[in-house]
């Protein structure tokens, strides 16, 4: 084995990230790992990177146990890493990014030892001669396109004699041809003894590429083997869950009412490493769950930001409540009936550092109830808070305490209380369980469940397939930022949403063909 | 008036390398991802040590090397607390500004009896490199005679720099600190290290710039000497985008500024207003690269 | 009512979190004061003084007499202008570190009306000239937040400028429009009596100054915690993402504190021609702005700590000047002092790494 994983668990908190883990990569050898988000792949890796200890278990390398302190050490011992976000220093050449660190040196000048650019550039291009890829080494890396700053990148640890590379999602952001040269160096790679970790949610890449694979799901190893073993029905089986747990039909007291949410013919520029929103049509209406099913990175985030006026929309209409809203603001959005849960509660759900109080009373500072002349009714926000607090249970100490006193559970209790006081029409919710633990979840269900049957309507964002399963009247699935199917509460299993979020996969399918 | 281009053009230059060392100091911190705003307390520190070391050796190198390791000295300390200990690098630096002024107005009242001029005795001053023959050139004869040996190292630095800091591996790991210091780390450098020599050569520099302020003319120490050029030479590569050759040239055009103020009086522009002529370029400079990378953005 | 209500022992357990911090607050008001002290007696111990007893004479000399309290006020009446109107910044994020040229600007335009309005105006001379003050200054310092609201320019780069450029334009117009006839070169002429701030201890310089100086103090206390406009300040200067997702608007809120600062300032300003000096003159700011820093950053922004900071900051600067009269400390003791403070109030002690850190 040329690196490895035995028995390996890894906690943040209450969330168990890692536990019984065993991988086992071999010299020479493409080894896929999959998974969902959150099923502890990324956990996985910071470990054997040398960027986290385990908590119990240990990182085998060439056989023996080791302990890695740091990524410095793991890159001595020839580990390398090509994250999702390259490191490279955007300022910088693409050929000086390539010695950065290890830089062929001759003579000694004042400032240091004089770089020898003529060996550099002659190792550079005898790498790069392998790919067919001609790099522009003088080019500032900023300003390269993204498959020759990820080249530059692997090609910068090859330099440094890395046995292992692990590639985290790499071709998330390679056009098809640009994913197929990567795969034939990766190839060449292998047949010439270097262990390649490969961690994808595309499994039709993951048949082209890989000789094994091991598939991840709530912080285990739930399957591993050879790639000629499996096929894409059973690992997607296997990454979204045997079963489903049995979970309780929506119940519902009010039917579908009127529209609330219209989003016709929605564009949107994308975040860093992700997809553009593509003309999007979505309709929720008043009483109404609608679930978006998804892979991280395929135009959600992009597109909830649009409905929540964090973002403008490059081209499209937003109504909320019939009020044509794409391009205001977040203010217009909420005065217009919006509450919003965010899918990164430590940053944009709460203020950290901000009291309890100041977190749950947030969004109403100016709402006349709460001021008298141009003061705020001091005595009036802290009953107010109180009584949010209580309707939604949050445990806390006191207002004053804050907020990050609170365990992950009530944190979003809170993020809820001041959400829903406001009595919105419409709640967009994204990964509203995340780092929730087992009851924290069932309540957090429950509330969602409540305010649709008071008439709500709810966009909820997961990827959790049991949750958008439990909650939703009807699932979207976004793939590659646009919408590719809809299903109905009744035919909803995971392997159905599964198959239409991981093999609407044009990628996979030129890599094939 | 031949006469009057060839005095503005001496004055110039050798106003302009107090600040232009310091400058060279300050681009190179920057570079390495450190603003540093305390420019100006190195200075006046290089500038109290010279005279006083001039004075006791009689030596003018012994005294500017001194200057610069004791400003390279509080340099290194100063990045200390920004790398090390997390201080914001701008408070941290109008608060070393001011505990040198107080430090050395305090060692210099407790130790020479003196308040605000430290005049000593026996203060070489820097040699001129050149015969008095050459002021008999045209245009820049004065400029030459006037020419002393840190003059001379300031613009040699400016042409050395570019070079040395694209093609030694410390300029490069220096570069890559300040560009993506997370990058720096992940390739095993010591990103915290480099901003500190940083910042060590920032007050390296510093201390000469506040050497020749001292040795170059005067030959005294003065509480108001350094008059606010750290933060000239901040505007100057502020201004200049952190370019060698363009920061050098920005600095020679405030010292040009500076070595005409008295002339321009006579025609009605005020030494005053002329004297804000930096640091009202260095904002609309900033203002211009902001609209600039607005309208970018929105195209 | 709420859960933790039900559970008895939630009140009493998280008294002692409470007290704790007011521990962890005071200490980290005292233990930068202490860290300078610590080095002001490194200092005076190395030219032989013996630290306590030089200590002990400044605490004589801030606090001793109530002539050398009123001295020790006085001085600290700048400051508790500059530091209010720079905590209204830092507490929301913004590096405003132009509170100085600021400063500078009020008092010119407080002096100018003081000197140029009809001495018929009579008592309405103060408050005009201070209102000429703030609407000077709040426009200086407008500009800088507007260009970082709407164009993201680098507030500390430009507040820092304008404070050197602010100092130009005051020193030309005092040789100019604004220039003494009788008095010579780089002053205005002292401003009309029937302008002048009242006294509140005389022979002590203290004046009435001191009193808008408390009620700016409070009003900022009332501004933070009352008033909608200020709560938004305080959540886009913890977090600006959170402030966002909950609709608050940032460029209005970075605009509208730097506009406050700069009245602030001004008003500082002010009270320092009208009420201290009665008139401008180059040199009209001995670092108020910078000292004024010092101070909120000491008091974390909060306006109890700020009248404290000042208080104390007002003691150095008064005990300095005596002291070096009765023995052999000179004045530049207080800058040690005043810069290391500065340096350790931001310095994150319980963090300290020696060794090469994590990323963050």
């Amino acid at each position: 084995m040329r690196l490895g994983a035995r028995d390996v668990a890894k906690s943040y908190g209450a969330v168990q990230a890692n536990s019984g883990v065993t991988l086992e990569v071999a010299p020479a050898e493409i080894h896929a790992i999959v998974g969902e988000n959150g099923a502890g792949k990324s956990t996985l890796m910071r470990l054997l990177q040398g960027l986290e200890q385990p908590d119990a278990g240990s990182i085998v390398f060439n056989d023996r146990p080791i302990r890695l302190r740091d990524p410095e050490q793991a890159l001595g011992l020839g580990i390398g890493m090509v994250h999702q976000e390259f490191m490279l220093a955007p300022e910088l050449t693409l050929l000086e990014n390539f010695v950065l660190g290890h830089e062929p040196v001759t003579a000694a000048l004042p400032l240091g030892r004089r770089i020898d650019w003529r060996a550099a550039r002659a190792a550079g291009d005898a790498l790069a001669a392998k790919t067919d890829l001609a790099i522009d080494w003088d080019r500032r890396a900023g300003t390269a396109p993204v498959h020759i700053q990820q080249y530059t990148e692997i090609l910068r640890l090859l330099q440094r004699g890395m046995k292992v590379l692990i590639l985290d999602e790499p071709t998330a952001v390679l056009a098809p041809q640009q994913a197929d040269d990567l795969f034939t160096l990766l190839r060449q790679l292998r047949d010439q003894g270097t262990s390649i970790v490969f961690i994808s949610h595309k499994l039709r890449e993951v048949i082209a590429l890989a000789d094994r694979v091991t598939i991840m799901r709530r912080g285990r190893v739930v399957a591993s083997s050879r790639i000629d073993e499996t096929d894409i029905d059973t690992m997607t089986r296997h990454i979204v869950g045997e079963t489903a747990a049995a979970a309780p039909p929506a119940a519902h007291t009010v039917e579908a009412g009127e529209p609330v949410l219209e989003v016709s013919g929605l564009s949107a520029p994308a975040l860093a490493g992700s997809h553009p929103v593509r003309a999007v049509d979505l309709r929720v209406r008043a009483g109404e769950i609608v679930g978006m099913a998804g892979i991280a990175g395929n135009g959600q985030d992009e597109l909830i930001q649009c409905v929540v006026g964090l973002r403008k929309p490059s081209s499209g209409a937003v109504g909320l409540n019939g009020r044509a809203l794409a391009g205001c603001d977040n203010a217009d959005f909420r005065a217009a009936g919006l509450g919003y849960i965010s899918p990164d509660r430590a940053h944009e759900g709460l203020a950290k550092a901000a009291s309890i109080e100041d977190n749950v009373m947030a969004a109403s500072q100016r709402a006349p109830a709460f001021r008298r002349g141009p003061f705020r009714r001091l005595g009036a926000v802290r009953s107010e808070a109180f009584r949010r607090l209580a309707q939604l249970k949050v445990r806390f100490g006191r207002l004053s305490d804050p907020v990050a006193s609170l365990s992950g559970g009530n944190q979003q209790r809170l993020v809820f209380a001041r959400e829903i006081a406001t009595e919105p029409a419409l709640l967009v919710v994204a990964q509203p369980t995340r780092g929730v633990d087992l009851g924290g979840i069932a309540a957090i269900h429950a509330i969602l469940r409540e305010f649709a049957a008071r008439g709500g309507a709810v966009l909820l964002v997961s990827e959790e397939l049991d949750e958008l399963i439990a909650l939703s009247d009807r699932i979207v699935v976004m793939a590659e930022g646009g919408i590719v199917g809809e299903i109905a509460d009744e035919t909803a299993t995971p392997e159905a949403i599964g198959r239409l979020m991981l093999q609407q996969d044009t990628h996979g399918e030129a890599a094939n063909g | 008036m031949m006469q009057i281009a060839e005095q503005v053009l001496a004055a110039s230059v050798v106003l302009a390398t107090p600040i232009l060392l310091a400058a060279i100091g300050g681009l190179v911190n920057r570079q390495g991802g450190i603003v540093n705003i305390a420019l100006e307390a190195k200075m006046l520190a290089g500038a109290f040590v010279a005279v006083v070391v001039s004075s006791a050796t009689g030596s003018w190198l012994v005294a500017v090397l001194a200057a610069a390791i004791v400003s390279a000295a509080i340099g290194y300390l100063f990045s200390l607390t920004i790398t090390r200990a997390r201080a914001n690098m701008i408070i941290a630096g109008l608060g070393l500004n001011v505990l040198v002024a107080g430090f050395v107005g305090f060692i210099m009242n407790v130790g020479f009896d003196a308040s605000g001029t430290l005049r000593m005795p026996d203060v070489e001053l820097l040699p001129k490199l050149l015969p008095g023959s050459v002021a008999a050139l045209p245009l820049v004869g004065e400029a030459l005679a006037d020419l002393d040996p840190l003059t001379v190292f300031a613009w040699l630095s400016v042409a050395a720099l570019p070079f040395l800091l694209a093609n030694t591996r410390l300029g490069l790991r220096l570069r890559a600190a300040g560009n993506a210091a997370h990058v720096a780390r992940a390739v095993g450098l010591r990103e915290k290290s480099l901003q500190d020599f940083g910042t060590a050569f920032a007050g390296f520099y510093s201390g000469l710039a506040g050497a020749h302020l001292a040795l170059a003319s005067i030959g005294l120490f003065n509480e108001g000497l350094t008059a606010g050029r750290g933060f000239i030479a901040l505007a100057a590569f502020y201004f200049a985008r952190n370019r060698p050759v363009g920061t050098a040239l920005v600095c020679l055009f405030f010292g040009f500024l500076d070595a005409t103020q008295i002339r321009l009086q006579t025609v009605g522009l005020p030494p005053q207003l002329i004297g804000t002529l930096p640091y009202a370029m260095v904002i609309l400079g900033l203002c211009l690269t902001a609209w600039n990378l607005k309208r970018k953005a929105q195209a | 009512m709420a859960e933790a209500t039900t559970e008895p022992a939630a009140g009493r357990s998280s008294l002692m979190p409470a007290l704790e911090r007011m521990a962890a607050d005071i200490l980290r008001f005292a233990l930068p004061v202490l860290f300078a002290f610590f080095v002001g007696a490194v200092v005076l111990a190395f030219i032989g003084e013996n630290p306590l007893d030089t200590y002990a004479l400044m605490l004589s000399e801030g606090f001793g007499s109530s002539r050398r309290l009123a001295a020790t006020l006085s001085a600290a009446t700048p400051l508790l202008f500059t530091a209010v109107a720079t905590a209204i910044c830092f507490r929301s994020g913004v590096f405003n570190v132009g509170v100085d040229g600021a400063f500078v600007l009020g008092g010119l335009a407080a002096a100018a009306a003081g000197t140029l309005l009809p001495v018929a105006f009579g008592w309405s001379i103060a408050p005009l000239a201070m209102v000429a003050a703030m609407a000077v200054a709040g426009v200086w310092l407008y500009v800088p937040g507007l260009l970082l609201a709407r164009l993201d320019v680098d507030e500390v780069v430009s507040t820092l400028m304008l404070n050197f450029i602010a100092l130009g334009l005051s020193g030309f117009l005092v040789n100019t429009l604004l220039l003494s006839e009788t008095s010579g070169n780089n002053t205005t002429d002292t401003i009309h009596a029937v302008a002048e701030l009242s006294r509140l201890m005389p022979p002590s310089t203290l004046h009435s100054g001191f009193l808008i100086g408390l009620a700016c103090v409070f009003a900022y206390w009332v501004w933070a915690r009352w008033t909608p406009a200020g709560y938004e300040a305080k959540l886009v200067g913890l977090n600006q993402r959170f402030a966002r997702a909950v609709g608050i608007a940032i460029p209005a809120s970075i605009v509208l504190v730097m506009a406050i600062s700069g009245i602030v300032a001004g008003l500082g300003g002010a009270s320092h021609a009208l009420g201290q000096v009665h008139k401008f003159s180059d040199g009209f700011s001995a670092g108020y702005g910078f000292t004024g820093m010092a101070v909120a950053l000491l008091a974390r922004n909060s306006a109890f700590g700020i009248v404290f900071g000042a208080v104390l900051f007002g003691a150095l600067a008064s005990a300095g000047t005596t002291i070096q009269l009765f023995s052999d400390v000179p004045l530049d003791i207080v800058n040690v002092i005043e810069g290391t403070v500065m340096i350790f109030a931001v310095m994150e002690l319980g963090r300290l790494s020696l060794r090469r850190g994590r990323a963050s």
